[in-house]
């Protein structure tokens, strides 16, 4: 799937920032397979971006497109039809439900459009170090395991398009080259776009374009 | 493999302190047996009181007559029926048929001869065929012929059976009676002749005693003195002679019917009118109930809304979510209507044995319509609960 973006900025942002951003108010266009890194300080509209792209915001202007189809106009039917099948994010803020044990919130994902089969669960949270985590309350866990439940959620389905939100906010470097590693993995399994905003560079993401937001 | 809501149904905050569900589930019960009960008692009603007449391919054939008062006693024009009455009343859209019980103008006698010493003076009557409920092939007369066909009321056989001992009478069956001749004399303008007349029939639904209309035309002609022909009594042929317009028309019109059935229709509509009242009343329960679930509801997706709303971002569908949420209370709607259903029944069944004793017009069970009134108050409270449910998760994105 082919997303583009043509003259998008927030309502709120001043134009100014259309001036010394390579990503506010351009056309541009992410095509199946890219790599796009996009560093963004405190206040540039990260979280904004990757919400306007995830269908959860529409207070901008220009446009968002999904195969040349305006993402703004799409029905809240659509758009849960596209996050079940198409794009899939992890959220700086993690949203996970606090009351449900870790499995119940990745089986809760994965039973949308499994992907992969529930056994694939236990794998990935071994690989990233929270198996033994999976029948505890979501709650419970520290926030670090909270940014790898939703990690592994992320991965649970099938995807076009992965947006990733400061991913690895709470999780030291070991660990966010682990999971690094099983997203990159999984993206191409499925020959997937990664869209990765962050505060500033990561070594290991080996990115094929890099914007300044 | 199929979407499960298994996982989902923890994440809807139901609530311990959930009165206002229980109170809606009672508000519906109360509603629904009120409505069904009110729509099967206005069937039983309006079965009740279209049985039983005497009925004809489906028609009613009552008579009506005007209502002699003291102001109109002695003066024959204003209790006739003239041409125009019958032309208004045939254009009456409830009516189907008009006809005129035409009577002698003549003097008429009728002794049964030799085998009964009996006599007595007679009026003869005559009405369109189409009206009378019992016409033997033989009731017809052409000129010339001696022999006269009468069809007699059974009533007026019945009074006769009545006083026959105390005049030195016999009784007779009604067998014996169409086998004795019995002469009929006509007289007037200065000539009399006899007929041989014989019962041919017995009426239940005219009290009269009727011949052919073409004797009596040529008889009125023959014996008496012509004048404009106005009948005192009209039969009307009609769909249903409780209907409310009908009545409401002869009760307008000063007409009087010559048979206790509208009796029973004034109070079919005084009846009929209580159910329906009863019925809007189940219905405006049944509205209510719906009404406090839908803030139940709206309860549950309030406390719920975190979690709704996360299940939303993470790519579950509005529409399947409000499909599973209102198909949560599906069986507990089926109960309550069943067990509405059920008390319908009973009631019903009750009315029938202990009230009207098991009569025929009647079923034991309640009518289809009753159960598809039930199954369709399921189904509309189910849309509801849907569409509720689904403008709610929109609001929530």
């Amino acid at each position: 799937m082919q997303l583009s973006i043509r003259q998008l900025l927030p309502t709120y942002f001043d134009k100014k920032v259309t001036e010394t951003s390579e990503i506010w108010g351009k056309d541009l266009v992410f095509n199946k397979g890219d790599l796009i890194k996009i560093v963004a300080p405190s206040g540039s509209g990260k979280s904004s971006l990757i919400n306007f792209l995830y269908g959860l915001r529409t207070d901008y202007n220009g446009n968002i497109l999904y195969d040349d189809k305006d993402l703004g106009k799409f029905s809240l039917e659509i758009l849960s039809k596209y996050r079940k099948d198409h794009i899939s994010i992890v959220f700086q803020d993690l949203r996970l439900f606090e009351d449900q044990t870790v499995r119940e919130n990745l089986e809760i994902k994965r039973q949308l459009n499994p992907y992969h089969p529930p056994e694939k669960i236990t794998e990935m949270t071994g690989r990233l170090g929270i198996g033994s985590k999976l029948e505890s309350r979501c709650g419970t866990c520290s926030y670090g395991e909270q940014q790898r439940i939703a990690i592994v959620r992320s991965l649970l389905q099938p995807f076009d398009i992965l947006l990733l939100d400061e991913p690895f906010s709470h999780l030291d470097n070991k660990n966010s080259e682990k999971a690094m590693e099983l997203m990159l993995e999984e993206a191409r399994l499925r020959n997937a776009t990664i869209i990765f905003a962050d505060l500033e560079r990561i070594d290991y993401f080996p990115f094929t374009r890099l914007y300044h937001l | 493999m199929a979407l499960s809501f298994k996982p989902i149904r923890p994440l809807l905050q139901t609530g311990t302190n959930s009165w206002s569900r229980w109170f809606s589930y009672i508000g519906l019960g109360i509603g629904v047996l009120l409505l069904l009960c009110s729509v099967q008692m206005y069937i039983n009603i309006q079965r009740l009181l279209k049985e039983g007449n005497i009925r004809k391919d489906g028609y009613d054939f009552v008579s009506i007559t005007k209502t002699v008062t003291n102001a109109t006693m002695g003066r024959p024009e204003q209790n006739l029926f003239t041409q125009t009455d019958i032309e208004e009343i045939k254009t009456q859209p409830f009516l189907e048929d008009v006809a005129p019980l035409l009577a002698n103008q003549f003097r008429v006698k009728l002794s049964a001869g030799e085998v009964l010493p009996f006599s007595t003076d007679l009026f003869l009557e005559s009405l369109d065929d189409a009206f009378i409920d019992t016409v033997p092939p033989s009731f017809t007369w052409q000129p010339g012929q001696m022999n006269l066909p009468i069809i007699l009321s059974s009533d007026f056989f019945e009074i006769y059976n009545v006083f026959a001992p105390g005049q030195d009478l016999p009784q007779v069956s009604k067998e014996t009676a169409s086998g004795i001749p019995v002469v009929i004399t006509c007289e007037g303008n200065g000539q009399q002749q006899s007929f041989s007349g014989r019962i041919v029939a017995f009426s239940d639904r005219v009290n009269s005693v009727l011949v052919p209309i073409n004797f009596l035309d040529w008889a009125n002609k023959t014996f008496g003195t012509p004048k404009q022909l106005e009948a005192a009594r009209l039969f009307i042929k009609t769909k249903d002679a409780n209907a409310p317009d009908l009545i409401q028309f002869l009760d307008q019109k000063n007409y009087k019917v010559n048979r206790d059935k509208t009796i029973l229709g004034r109070n079919k509509i005084l009846i009929q009118s209580i159910f329906s009242g009863l019925g809007i009343f189940g219905l405006l329960v049944v509205i209510l109930a719906l009404m406090l679930f839908s803030f139940y509801l709206q309860l549950v997706i309030a406390r719920s809304k975190d979690n709704l709303r996360l299940l939303l971002m993470l790519g579950y569908s509005p529409g399947w979510l409000s499909t599973n949420v209102s198909r949560r209370f599906i069986p507990v709607y089926i109960m309550i209507v069943i067990v509405a259903l059920g008390l319908t029944q009973l009631m019903h069944w009750a009315f029938h044995h202990y009230a009207m004793y098991d009569r025929p017009e009647l079923s034991s069970f309640v009518h289809w319509s009753v159960v598809v009134i039930a199954v369709a108050l399921i189904g509309l409270s189910l849309f509801t609960n849907y569409r509720l449910v689904k403008n709610l998760l929109y609001k929530l994105h």
